[in-house]
């Protein structure tokens, strides 16, 4: 029971924030409700017994990815002074869309859930096999994205500097 | 009333639709990218959903989510140089301007 009362609420709090994310007119407010949706994201990833993938989803989302938001809406909109307000554009066809998809996903889903069992398995903390398992058998893709992290550092790096050179 | 496997897959398809919504409604860029991301935690809720219901307790799926994650942030970090690349080229942050290509 306390389970399901945990999951509606994360759940009516995550589908409300990711709402305003999409629909306010704000970007900056909008960059803020985004940090808001992926911290209760967090909170799901708890109730579903993965520990470190929240630590980690706070630190990469909520520290670096909302933040590098935060900075590029600032710089791209402190030149011009004019506050950057969102006008929309498509939205009957946008909603019916994700209306469609909704509907599609949640039909098929009810289809399929008498064959998943009620309860998980009863797990402990995961976090000592996930780093074996980064170090042992997955070793190669990690290697493989610690090369993408850094190839997209570099890039960006190239991308954003290029301009300084010109100028000179 | 227990809570089962559907419950975390449509709460991951609803956060989905919702991406998809802002992605093709936003007319900013960074708004887009903003809807992306709503898009790849869906897509992580359901991994590790999915992964909590198996016999081995979920750890295939964390660790793919885990890549998810990583190759989401390596892709956010392009998406934003290359506004903040566009900006200052061309002062525009609207998606539907972007358009030296056209024609």
């Amino acid at each position: 029971m306390a389970d399901a009362v945990l999951f509606y609420a994360l759940g009516g709090l995550l589908l409300v924030s990711a709402a305003l994310v999409v629909t306010v007119k704000n970007i900056f407010h909008a960059a803020l409700y985004l940090a808001l949706a992926l911290f209760v994201v967090a909170a799901i990833y708890v109730t579903l017994g993965a520990y470190f993938l929240a630590a980690i989803q706070v630190l990469v989302y909520i520290g670096a990815v909302v933040v590098l938001a935060i900075f590029v809406i600032n710089l791209t909109r402190t030149v011009t002074g004019a506050p950057v307000t969102l006008s929309r554009r498509w939205v009957i066809p946008a909603a019916l869309v994700s209306a469609l998809t909704a509907c599609l996903i949640a039909v098929a889903l009810l289809k399929a859930a008498d064959s998943s069992p009620a309860s998980p398995p009863a797990t402990a903390d995961a976090t000592a096999a996930i780093g074996r398992g980064l170090l042992g058998q997955w070793v190669l893709p990690f290697e493989l994205v610690s090369v993408l992290l850094l190839s997209s550092l570099i890039a960006s790096i190239a991308i954003v500097g290029k301009d300084r050179e010109e100028e000179r | 009333m227990t809570i089962t496997l559907t419950h975390y897959l449509i709460l991951g398809a609803a956060l989905f639709c919702l991406g998809i919504y802002g992605a093709i409604t936003r007319k900013n860029a960074i708004g887009i990218l903003m809807s992306l991301e709503l898009v790849f935690n869906a897509v992580n809720i359901n991994l590790v959903a999915a992964a909590r219901w198996q016999p081995d307790g979920g750890l295939r799926g964390q660790l793919f989510a885990l890549f998810v994650i990583a190759a989401a942030a390596a892709e956010s970090v392009l998406g934003l140089a290359i506004i903040l690349a566009i900006y200052r080229r061309r002062v525009v942050v609207n998606a539907d301007e972007m358009d030296l290509m056209k024609n």
